[in-house]
This record gives structure tokens, sequence and C-alpha cells, in this order.
């Protein structure tokens, strides 16, 4: 495969907490067109890195250069309005306001033809147009995270990033969600995807970065990852729940 | 019946001045994050502000009622840089105390360094003691129909800034999901500052219809208003703006009401009563859905 333009790279980036290093010394990067999967354990520091390229949480040191610009000490919305959108862990919607005010909140830097995008968004999830005069928290789990992707898509981003889109939904959903996400990524969607679930995402993704406790600890294509005996053991064992 | 229908257009008349202070304040508390309890304080400031200019212009009233609009925006946006350091970091307790601070210091620049700290009387000319509808004890004056029908244009114009603009949805998504609101773009100290600008509005506003209906100003009108202001919005679950709204006509209604028909200075006792009453029956307001989003 040829070398593609680098959408997203983090250079020897570190993250704290108070006085709790969450993030080590990262580097890692997302080309277009790629599905790149963070896997590791719960609070290994993959939601930290997601929040982290969205200016959320303070940076002690690194870069994060975002189609060749540096973004790090930019605020969050600048990011956004850049072409970075984040589908959070649980639910990223707001559930006291409407489908429609939810996805007009999603266009909040884009003025321009917003109506051609929500016909695409409307278009790709049928649901929500039915519903769009609904109070986003009269969903289903599974609509809610449409409605979450779906705002998402409504800023026209240029990197998608996921945090854990399986996250306390029926095995049937999940399947969905990682279809949405295939679907996207055909389409010319560039994502970058933290998932605990390591078959799964491992299933999707191009390449991936294995993290354990703030560092990553493995890297390389889907398949190499997917062979890796250490992989293995951790996320793909007979054993695990 | 003309005792019921004259406390009845009283009601009206407070109930619509404190629904807008009520609007104000939870607009700063579910934005802003400040629980500002000198909010009617800074009203009551803008109502010197507007006697001063009529003083100064001959009795004025449209130079009076900018000034009075004006100097409530501005001071919101000064007080601004005091809070924002303390919201940031979500001290909610030192903000709250630090408009305490600034409501005393409020309430005794005024006792001390505006017209002796005497009541300020507003001329006739300008809180329109104009009867316009009489029958019997029961008048209509002017200045009552000019605000009851001044706050209820300000508030259709409220809401409808709340939720038919981009603005008013980027207020109601901070209020109830910051990290939401944050991941959409919205941003958040220019959004934060936009709640001032709005809160400052409706303040200036307040002070122009108080003055028409009230008659006059004190030193100790803030404290007054401030403790029914931070009450109902209390009652009806701080935050939520439409029960704010609905729980200050209530109380505007029942405080004239108890005036008209009660003997002696009943009015606060039995108000306040009622709504420790509804407080221990409903501790999260008396509006309040399960997921309100609160303080």
């Amino acid at each position: 495969m040829a070398k593609r333009n680098s959408v997203l790279e983090i250079e020897d980036l570190s993250v704290s907490y108070g006085p709790v290093r969450a993030l080590t010394h990262i580097n890692l990067e997302v080309n277009e067109g790629e599905i790149v999967a963070l896997i590791g354990a719960n609070g290994a520091g993959k939601s930290t890195l997601l929040e982290a390229v969205l200016g959320i949480n303070d940076i002690n040191s690194g870069t994060i250069r975002f189609l060749g610009k540096d973004i790090t000490k930019r605020p969050t919305d600048w990011i956004v309005a850049s072409g970075i959108c984040l589908v959070p862990e649980g639910r990223g919607i707001l559930s006291l306001m409407t489908v429609l005010e939810n996805l007009q909140l999603g266009a909040y830097h884009l003025k321009a033809n917003f109506g051609e995008r929500l016909t695409r968004v409307y278009d790709r999830f049928g649901v929500l147009r039915e519903r769009s005069k609904q109070m986003a928290g009269t969903l289903s789990g599974g609509e809610q995270q449409m409605l979450s992707i779906a705002a998402g898509l409504m800023s026209a981003p240029k990197l998608m990033m996921f945090d854990e889109p399986s996250l306390g939904l029926a095995p049937v959903l999940v399947a969905e969600v990682f279809k949405i996400i295939v679907n996207l990524n055909r389409e010319g969607y560039t994502i970058l995807l933290a998932e605990q679930n390591a078959r799964k995402a491992l299933g999707i993704a191009h390449r991936g970065y294995v993290f354990e406790t703030g560092n990553v600890v493995l890297s390389g294509s889907a398949q190499q990852l997917a062979g890796d005996p250490r992989v293995r053991e951790a996320f793909l064992g007979g054993s695990m729940k | 019946m003309e005792i019921f229908l004259a406390q009845w257009i009283n009601g009206i008349s407070l109930g619509s001045i404190y629904a807008l202070l009520v609007i104000g304040f939870n607009l700063m508390s579910i934005v802003a994050g400040v629980t500002h309890f000198a909010y009617p304080h800074v009203v009551v400031l803008s109502m010197y502000v507007i006697w001063y200019v009529l003083g100064a212009t001959g009795d004025n009233a449209p130079i009076a009622i900018l000034a009075g609009i004006g100097s409530g925006v501005a001071i919101s946006l000064a007080t601004e840089p005091i809070f924002r350091p303390l919201t940031a970091r979500r001290a909610w307790i030192a903000s709250f105390i630090a408009t305490l601070g600034l409501s005393m210091i409020i309430t005794d620049a005024m006792a001390h360094g505006m017209h002796a700290g005497r009541v300020i009387p507003f001329p006739t000319s300008f809180v329109g003691t104009v009867p316009v509808y009489q029958l019997g004890v029961a008048t209509l004056f002017r200045g009552q129909l000019m605000t009851f029908i001044g706050c209820i244009s300000v508030m259709v114009g409220f809401f409808y800034l709340l939720y038919r603009t981009q603005t008013g949805r980027a207020f109601r998504s901070m209020a109830e999901n910051p990290f939401v609101a944050r991941l959409r773009g919205i941003p958040i100290a220019r959004t934060s500052r936009n709640s001032y600008v709005i809160a400052g509005l409706l303040g200036g506003m307040s002070s122009v219809f108080l003055s028409m209906a009230l008659r006059y100003a004190s030193p100790a009108l803030g404290n007054f208003l401030a403790l029914k202001v931070v009450t109902i919005a209390l009652l009806a679950g701080l935050g939520n703006l439409r029960g704010g709204l609905i729980a200050a006509l209530i109380i505007g209604m029942v405080e004239s009401m108890v005036t008209g028909y009660v003997p002696g200075e009943w009015a606060g006792a039995v108000v306040f009563g009622a709504m420790l009453i509804a407080i221990m029956a409903r501790p999260a307001g008396v509006f309040s859905q399960e997921a309100q989003s609160s303080g």
C-alpha cells in the first residue's frame, strides 16, 4: 500500500491528572482513509488520548499535529471546527433537547449547507428523521448512539474518533455500530477507535496500538496484532469474559 | 370583588417582575455556573442609575431607560472576571460567597454613598400613575400595564432566543452537559460571557419595570428581592427556567392576595412559610423532573 497522507501525528505526548501520569511519551499516527484501533484495558489511557487530541485535557509535553498543523495548545472549539469530532463513551447526546436540536448543535460552527448535511444524516439514520422532534432522552440506547454519531457527522469531520462505541449496547447493536463505522470508513472518513473489545476492533481496523497503563506497548497492522501471542493472551483469549 | 381585582392586578405585575429576575438568576446559574445572590442588588443599582439620569436630564424617560438597561449589561459584564476563575475550577460555594460579598458591597454603597441612603422616589411622569381602567377601588395604572406588557414581551423574546436560536441552544447544552457541549465545539468561554450579557439585559429591563411598578428604590430593596428570587428559584428547582417563571407568577399573586386580605404585615411570613412547606414536600423543586440538572 502506498504511503498515504498523515491526518493525525502525535509525538512524545504526556498527560497527567494532577500528580497521576495518565499518558507517557506516546507516539501515534493516523493516515488518511485508515481505521486505527486503540486497544487496552479500562484505564489504560485510551480515552485520555482521544480527549487530549480534542484539547480537553491539559498536555504536559509533546505535540499533536492535525493535517500538518500543530493543534497542541488550541481550544476545543477551534479543534472541532478544524475537523475532528469525538463520539464519546456512553451517551454523547443532550437528552433534554430534541433530536433535531442535537444535530443543529453538531453543526455549531458550520452554517453553510446545513440542510444538505441534515438530509444526508437523515438518509443514513432514518429513525432520526422520524424522531426529529422527540427529546433525545426518549430514544433507545442504540438510537442514542446513532444520534451521537450523527451529531459528529454534522460537523463535517475529517477525522472521527470513537470512544468505546460498543459499551453498554446489546450484541446485535454492537455489530450494527461496527458496521456503521466500517461504512463511514469506506465513504472516506478517517477513523480513530478506542475499544476494549479488541477482537471486534482489530476485526475492522487497518492498524492498532495496544495501551497499558499509559504506555503504547505494541503497535502494528491489525493482522499482526491479532496474531501476536501477547495480545491473544491478554485480550483475545478464550478465557476472557 | 374590587379588592380581589386590585390585588390581582398588583399580583400579576409583581409576579411578572419576579419572573424576569428569576429567569436572569437561573440563566446565570445554569450557563455561567454562578448562584448569583447579588443579581437583584445589581438590578437595584440600575434603578439608582435610572433615578440619577432622570434627575440629570429633567425626567427624560427614554434616556433613563436606556441608561438603566445599559448599566445592567455593563455591571453584569464587569463582574465576569470576578467569577470566571472560581467557576473555572468549579468552586461553586466560593463563587456563591463572592456574590454574597458583592451584595453587601452594593447594599453598603447604596446606603452610604447614594442619596445619603434615603429612599429614592421615582417621578410620577416616569412611573405612569395615570389610571387606564377603574372599577371602584380597583385601578389599573399605566405603569402597571406597561410593566406587565413589557415583562411578557421580554419573556417571549428570551424564550425565543433560548429555543429558536443557536445561541440559545448553546446555553441549554451547557446547562445540561458541559462536556458534550464542548465536544460539539461550542465556545465555552464566549457562550458563558454571552449569558452575562443576556442576564444583564434582563436585569436592566427588570430595573426599568421595578421603578415603574414599585415607584421607589432603597438600599434594603436588594436584599428583599434577593431572598425572594433565590427562594422562588429553589422552590421551582434551581436552574429550571420555565418552572421558575410559573413559580414567580404564583408567588407574586399569593403575596399580593395576602397583603390585600390578611391584616398586618404577614405577606412575608405566609409566602416564605408556604415555600418552606413546598420545599419540604419536594426538595428537588416543585417543577423538577427526574433528570433535571441542578446546581
